[in-house]
């Protein structure tokens, strides 16, 4: 396929995907922050920071209200929802033509309803349900995607940016959290990573938040886990190659390798000493440089003969 | 049916078509006393069975579907370039098997025409010393490429895709307007009109069985296909568009899912020893056909403009040594210049030995002095054109002009009489068409496509009606306030 296409696919995904987990992100931090308001503030800085985006010296009379308008309206910046949504359309845009009717329409009408929008449209009581909308119409992105598009290269692309911005935005959720957090603290991490089920269902007697911490960095089955993100991307990248698994064919490879084998063989032990937020730094770091060293080898600019 | 006076009697009287009145022009649907014509007969019955707010219901409907699906458009002059959905009109424009016979003969006609004259112009140039058109007209046209003399393209065929744009007059003869040779778009709203439309009127739909349309894209396909250089077995095709900021994106996204081909972009190109190439995430892959829609002046920045991005350096190297083929071909353009379209008459006599099916309208060519002094004496009678312009661009129709405007233009004339045609106003056929919370009759165009593969001409029944939504208007371009309709072409 065409490296261009090949691109704009992979940052179709990711953007949707980001939009999605900041729509999130943001939902559960609204609701945790009307149950414990008197760290009302910490939990809006963590948003920030997850987010990506600088918060504001003065969050002026409503934190509630000025985060919404940075993190999720702001168009001025390309991290926000509505930004991310805008920039996965005008992807969506350069690669319709490999686009199945449902996917193409499906990023169209996030975006035309996202574009409708304004913080005034949605009202303090409307932002739920609002983000609700916005979460579904992206996993029904992801959905569509699956069962509509011939699982190719095309579709590997995909599966590489959605598995990469959700690895990244786990490891940012992970980062956020200090040892002396309550237990509200971290249901609201397993909230933002959709894993409340799946963590009650996995550890059906566990109240331990490091036992919670190191379910969303090392289970090898929960897909917003940091290492089945990794491992998605891994598998995405030998089939695109060709290169038999637990080798490698260029660096992005190699670095893909090497993540999926530091969180194959870390347990939980391992998350205490380094301490989870330093551990989920570093991983970070190593998903971010993997991000660049996939665009280097599939999507250059003039390639190689 | 029983006769009904006027379009009420016998149908519910909160119906839409009450007050529809046929225009002072020739109604397709209506006869001169008022009746549906046989064939708008089974539509009249359906369209009076439904009330308006039901009829608005269905607009509202359609016009959703059309924005989520992106089938939009962007109108140059507008800054912001915004994408504007193609207002879509949902009241079907009927043309009957005969009279589709009639066109589709005279369309066939026309294009062999055509090709041969390209063929000639810039070969042999038999026309030329055969006196049959003026030879400074066609040197003189901005579309007119040097650099392809010589140059054949396989088979012969240079106008691999044409759209020819016929009108009807006031005594319902359909009478060619225009020729584009070049890059012609308008098929994706045919397509996507189809699609819209059977999910609004399903029943009224299964009634007329028109014949289908999207088989376009595949028979496209095969006409691309037999236009690869001879040397390849099953050639890869590509459509070249000029990226997503062109106002027929939408359409070259359609065309390339539908065909299952590659849509690819300048910067997606490179070429090597007269060889293209696409690049892809598993290295280079060769390309034998481009359906380029992307025009002469910007395909190859090392022949033409030399500031164009949107091509490819080596484009045309590539096509020169046959190892590209190019569709449509590259100087096609001199074929639907408007300085040349008064003599296709005399080219269909010339190359084919036949009489012309479908008339032109009367031109009167600014280059000659009678003419032109003629021209700028009844400037409110005439429709000026610019010869090298289209989409409604660059237009003057004399009824709907000011005296500045006809003073601005007569200057322009008086200074490069070439760059003008004229031609009388000439009132063209009125459909009835939404407007507002009723029906009336708006004016119409009808844009069927041909498809040439050596002397072989397809013309898909997959043709392209547009409407001038303003009262009164008969500029139909979509630039220019046009809506389009869709075209239900019956079979025998």
């Amino acid at each position: 396929m065409l490296s261009r296409v090949a691109e704009s696919l992979y940052w179709m995904a990711r953007n949707v995907e980001r939009a999605e987990d900041l729509a999130r992100l943001i939902d559960v931090t609204a609701m945790r922050a009307v149950d414990h308001a008197d760290d009302a503030g910490d939990r809006w800085l963590s948003a920030y920071h997850i987010a990506g985006i600088d918060p504001p010296d003065d969050h002026g009379r409503s934190a509630r209200s000025t985060a919404l308008e940075a993190i999720v309206f702001n168009t001025d910046s390309r991290l926000s929802v509505a930004a991310c949504v805008r920039i996965a359309r005008q992807n969506a845009v350069g690669v319709r033509a490999e686009l199945t009717t449902e996917v193409w329409e499906c990023v169209n009408g996030l975006y035309l309803f996202v574009e409708a929008q304004s913080p005034r449209a949605v009202g303090p009581d409307g932002v739920s349900t609002f983000l609700r909308s916005i979460r579904d119409t992206a996993q029904a992105f992801g959905g569509l995607c699956d069962a509509t598009l011939a699982h190719d290269d095309a579709w590997e692309f995909l599966r590489i940016g959605r598995s990469i911005e959700r690895a990244r935005m786990t490891s940012r959720v992970l980062r956020e959290v200090r040892d002396d957090d309550g237990p509200h603290v971290w249901q609201l991490v397993l909230e933002a990573c959709c894993a409340t089920a799946p963590f009650a269902r996995a550890r059906s007697q566990s109240s331990d938040p490091a036992e919670a911490l190191a379910f969303l960095a090392l289970s090898p089955v929960f897909p917003r886990s940091l290492r089945f993100c990794a491992r998605q991307v891994d598998r995405a990248l030998h089939r695109l190659s060709g290169a038999p698994t637990g080798t490698f064919a260029d660096a992005s490879e190699r670095a893909s390798g090497r993540i999926c084998a530091s969180l194959d063989f870390a347990g939980q032990a391992d998350l205490a000493r380094e301490g989870t937020s330093a551990f989920a730094d570093r991983i970070g770091a190593q998903i971010d440089e993997l991000g660049a060293s996939i665009v280097s080898s599939y999507f250059p600019r003039v390639p190689v003969r | 049916m029983e006769r009904p006076d006027g379009f009420g009697t016998g149908l519910k009287m909160s119906s839409i078509l009450d007050r529809y009145a046929p225009a002072p022009a020739f109604d397709e649907f209506a006869e001169a006393d008022g009746r549906p014509r046989p064939h708008y007969e089974a539509l009249a019955a359906t369209l009076a069975g439904i009330s308006a707010a039901d009829f608005r219901h269905r607009v509202t409907t359609v016009n959703g579907v059309l924005l989520q699906r992106g089938v939009t458009f962007t109108v140059y002059a507008d800054a912001r370039g915004t994408e504007r959905i193609l207002p879509f009109d949902l009241i079907p424009r009927i043309i009957d098997a005969a009279e589709w016979a009639h066109i589709s003969r005279g369309v066939t006609q026309r294009v062999l025409a055509l090709n041969a004259f390209l063929k000639d112009v810039y070969g042999e140039a038999k026309v030329l010393r055969d006196g049959i058109i003026p030879r400074t007209l066609v040197y003189s046209s901005e579309h007119y490429e040097r650099e392809a003399i010589g140059v054949r393209p396989p088979h012969d065929t240079y106008i691999h895709v044409s759209g020819i744009d016929i009108i009807r007059d006031a005594q319902g003869e359909y009478l060619v307007l225009e020729d584009n040779v070049r890059t012609p778009s308008g098929i994706s709203y045919v397509l996507e009109n189809r699609d819209v439309l059977k999910r609004a009127f399903p029943r009224l739909f299964e009634q007329y069985d028109p014949l289908p349309v999207d088989d376009y894209p595949q028979r496209l396909r095969s006409a691309l296909t037999a236009a690869a250089p001879p040397s390849v077995g099953d050639p890869t095709i590509a459509i070249l568009t000029p990226g997503i900021y062109n106002s027929a994106y939408f359409e070259h996204t359609l065309l390339a899912r539908r065909m299952g081909v590659e849509l690819v972009e300048g910067s997606d190109l490179i070429v090597r020893d007269n060889i293209v190439y696409m690049k892809t995430t598993r290295g280079l892959q060769r390309v034998d056909v481009l359906y380029r829609r992307v025009d002469d002046d910007y395909i190859d920045p090392l022949y033409f403009r030399a500031d164009s991005t949107l091509g490819v350096s080596g484009l045309f190297d590539a096509y020169r040594s046959g190892n590209v083929t190019l569709a449509n071909a590259v100087g096609t353009g001199v074929a639907d210049d408007k300085a040349i379209y008064p003599y296709v008459p005399a080219l269909i006599r010339y190359y084919l030995g036949e009489e012309p099916v479908l008339h032109n309208v009367e031109t009167f060519d600014c280059s000659d002095p009678a003419q032109r002094s003629h021209v700028l004496s009844n400037m409110r009678d005439l429709v000026v054109k610019r010869t090298g312009a289209s989409g409604g661009y660059g237009m003057l129709i004399g009824s709907h002009s000011s005296a500045d405007e006809r003073a601005e233009f007569a200057d322009a004339i008086n200074a490069n009489p070439r760059d003008f045609i004229a031609q009388p106003i000439i009132t063209l056929s009125a459909h009835p068409t939404v407007v507002d919370d009723t029906i009336g009759p708006r004016h119409i165009d009808l844009r069927p496509f041909a498809l040439l593969s050596g002397d072989t001409v397809d013309v898909p029944a997959a043709a392209f009606t547009r409407v001038a939504l303003r009262e009164g208007s008969l500029v139909v371009n979509s630039s220019q306030g046009g809506g389009s309709k869709d075209t239900w072409i019956l079979a025998d």
